[in-house]
Parts: C-alpha cells; structure tokens; sequence
C-alpha cells in the first residue's frame, strides 16, 4: 500500500484527466478510512502539485450541485517525475 | 457525469479566481506564520538552555566542563533535545490526523529519502551550527542565518532549474539586506568573545537550510508536508543525539561524558518544559515552512520564513529580556525598520508593485 499522497499523483499517471472528485472515488475503496481522503484535502494535494509542476490544469466547470470542479492531469514531464520518484 | 455548464460559465470563472487567490494567500499567511513560530522556538529554545541543568553548564559550571565542551557539546545537546521534543510533537499530530501509517510507509521511498537527506543538512548541520552561533555571538545570528532564501533560490535554480525572475531576485535581495541591517547594528556594541566565528558557524546554518528548503520544498511536492516535517524531525532529532553529540562528546574528551550530559539534560525538569514549548514552536515552524514553500513556490515561501530573522530577536527581547528579566536582549530601532523593509522586500518578491497601479484593468 503507498501513502495517500503517492497514490493520488500515480492515479494521474493512468487517466487523461481528474477531478478531486474522481480521485476520491477511485481511491475510496482503498483509502476510504483515511481522514485525508476529504474533499478540501484533496483538492489542496491537487493544487500544491500544480504549483510543484507536477499536474496540470486541463478544465473547470460548475456541477449540478453548483460546486466547482478543477480538472488535472499529468503532463508529460510531470509523469516522468512522477514516475522516476514513486515506484509501483 | 460532470454535465456542468462549462468554463466560460462566469460563475465558474468567479469561484476558480477565488479558489486560487485563497491557496495562494493561505500559502503566504502559512509561509509568514511559520517566521513568527520560528522566533519563538528561538527564544523558547535560548531561554530553556538558561534553566535547569544548563543554568549550572553555562553559570558556575560545577560539572567542570571545557570550554569547547561548552560551546560545541552543548549547542549540539541543546539542538538534539529541542528536535527530539519536536519529532514527538509531530508524531503526535500525525498519530491525530490518522497520516502516521503514511509517516512509516514514506520513508523508504525516493522522496522519503529525500527529505531525510534534507533534514541532515537542516538538521545536526544547520540546527547545530546555529545553536552554537547563538550562543557564541547572541541572537544578531538569526539575521545571518536569514540568508538561507537567497541559498536556498540559487540551489533550487541549480539542482531543479527552478526559474527566478528579475523581480524575486531584486526581493530577496531587499531581504537579505534587511536581514543584515538588524544585526549590523549589534556588531561592535557589546560584541561578545568569539562574536565573528559566531557568525562564520551560523553561515554554514544558513547553507545548510538552503540546501533543505531547496530539497524538502521539492519533496513536500510528493510527499504531505505534516509527513515531511514528522521525518524530518525524527531524522534530526535522532542524528544530533546519537550521532553529533556523541561526536563533540569524543572530541571533549569521552563519549560517555555526551551520554551522561544528555541523560541530565532530558532529566532537567525546569528546563524540559521550555524545551517541550521550543519543540512544539519548531515542529509548527518547519512544518509550515514546508507547507508554505510547496503552495506558493520555495523564493516567496522562504522569503516569508525569513521574517523570523526579525522575530528571532523580538520574541528574545520579550521572552528572555522582558519575561525573564535578562539584560541584552532588547531591541535595537533599526530592527523595526529593517522589519518593514523586509515586509516590501516580500511584497516585492510575491507580487509585480506595477500591479497595484493596473488592478483595476485586469478585470
């Protein structure tokens, strides 16, 4: 099992974009008893990686709940960092 | 499944903006606060090596320790107790947030090792050189270690070929000369013996925090900072206690003689308690440090860490002058002033000044 954090980074490396939404389910059964598995959590792990290079914003819109949802992904050179530090 | 009205939806727009000013704000207050936490932990820390036992080692020395005892071992003791102390406190916290399994599982991977090759140099280096500079030249130290930004921005271009702009360079540099106007003024006053190899000991501090703001800033990309700051502080910890220590223990004679220091110092009831405060002040600091570098860049989050070269020597003035009723350690004018040239050096460094002017435009 990787820490929370590696998990959400790798995740990026295996689709071609993601909300913190998308991220909460895919990891949910897995990580769904970790407190860090929140939605403000989340969505400051994506954030702090864009500032870090390491993801990239693709698009934003609002749900149907009127809650904004920031979507990433990996670009290349982020994948390979990503890649090169976090092994499977 | 995210059938949303898209992002020319001018409330989409609006609620992006405010997120990302938020994080990016949220980023500087941590940045900032984690200045202010680390001139506590220094006055916390000055002040718990004047109690107890080290009362005694620094007073009439009844223990009949050497002079290089004194400044060496001890410096090192006194950095070895507070990061232990410290390293509790963050394993405390992450135990709290449910992140120690994390803490354990991040370890023995490529960031893990990471942050524990910045926390040596942050650590028995830096944490070491600058308890001894405090102690051999006062706390005019902390403005000189301050230069740590300027190290840490010229590593991080070298290593990560991380860009600085003309602007970030022209701030840091506002800092830096900040940082050398508070302690300018001390020199020469009453300067105490061995003042300037004081000084030259806290440079290598400030080589040693540029060097781990420039890599843990990096790491704590990957890694969760309240992750980062638990090994980072287990790390230290662990090494000035049983590696440093027992080092300056062998060249003051005999590694029993570190051993048994320690075995008081950890004992010494009316100190612990300021070293628990210490600890807890430099486990906020470096974990705010981090966090604060990874959300608004390691050139800003550091410039804002600096401020503590000004709180440094404020929370002296009223923790050991003004509280403890010591003398030397009240705050000269220039230090004010400095304090608001290192503010509009900061400014300068997170935001274009033209903008002020033009705001109105953007929208």
């Amino acid at each position: 099992m990787k820490p929370l954090n590696y998990a959400i980074l790798k995740y990026f490396t295996t689709v071609k974009e993601a909300c913190a939404e998308d991220v909460i389910e895919a990891l949910k059964d897995e990580y769904g008893n970790f407190k860090a598995l929140k939605k403000d959590a989340v969505v400051a792990a994506l954030m702090t990686a864009e500032a870090n290079g390491l993801l990239e914003e693709t698009r934003f819109e609002m749900d149907q709940t009127g809650q904004l949802r920031i979507y990433y992904h990996a670009h290349e050179e982020g994948a390979a960092t990503i890649n090169k530090y976090i092994k499977d | 499944m995210n059938d949303g009205m898209g992002a020319t939806d001018p409330s989409a727009v609006a609620a992006k903006k405010k997120l990302s000013e938020q994080f990016f704000k949220k980023g500087v207050r941590i940045a900032l606060f984690s200045g202010v936490t680390y001139g506590l932990y220094s006055a916390f820390l000055t002040f718990g090596m004047t109690k107890g036992v080290w009362s005694d080692w620094y007073g009439p020395n009844t223990a009949g320790l050497s002079t290089f005892a004194i400044a060496y071992l001890l410096g090192a003791l006194g950095g070895a107790v507070n990061d232990i102390c410290s390293a509790i406190w963050a394993m405390i916290n992450a135990a709290i947030k449910g992140k120690f399994g994390d803490f354990i599982r991040c370890l023995n991977t490529a960031p893990g090792r990471m942050m524990i090759l910045a926390a040596l140099a942050g650590g028995p280096v830096a944490s070491t050189a600058y308890v001894v500079g405090l102690q051999m030249a006062g706390s005019i130290v902390t403005p000189i270690t301050a230069l740590c930004p300027a190290i840490g921005a010229i590593l991080g271009r070298i290593l990560f070929k991380q860009k600085i702009s003309k602007r970030v360079t022209i701030g840091i540099i506002i800092c830096v000369i900040a940082s050398f106007l508070i302690g300018s003024t001390s020199i020469g006053n009453d300067a105490p013996d061995g003042m300037f190899l004081g000084l030259c000991i806290a440079f290598f501090a400030a080589l040693g925090w540029g060097f781990e703001g420039c890599i843990a800033g990096y790491g704590t990309s990957m890694i969760d900072s309240e992750i980062g700051i638990t090994i980072r502080q287990a790390t230290s910890g662990l090494a000035n206690l049983f590696i440093l220590v027992p080092i300056f223990g062998k060249m003051s004679g005999s590694v029993k003689l570190s051993f048994a220091l320690a075995g008081q110092a950890f004992t010494s009831g009316p100190a612990m308690i300021w070293f628990a405060l210490s600890g807890l002040c430099a486990f906020v600091s470096f974990m705010t440090w981090y966090k604060g570098n990874s959300m608004c860049g390691a050139a800003l989050g550091m410039a804002c860490n600096a401020t503590y070269s000004f709180w440094g020597p404020f929370f002296c003035w009223i923790i050991l002058g003004i509280f403890g009723g010591i003398d030397g350690w009240s705050l000269p004018p220039i230090a004010w002033i400095s304090a608001i040239l290192m503010m509009l050096g900061i400014l300068v460094i997170a935001m274009n000044p033209m903008d002020l002017f033009r705001k109105k435009e953007v929208n």
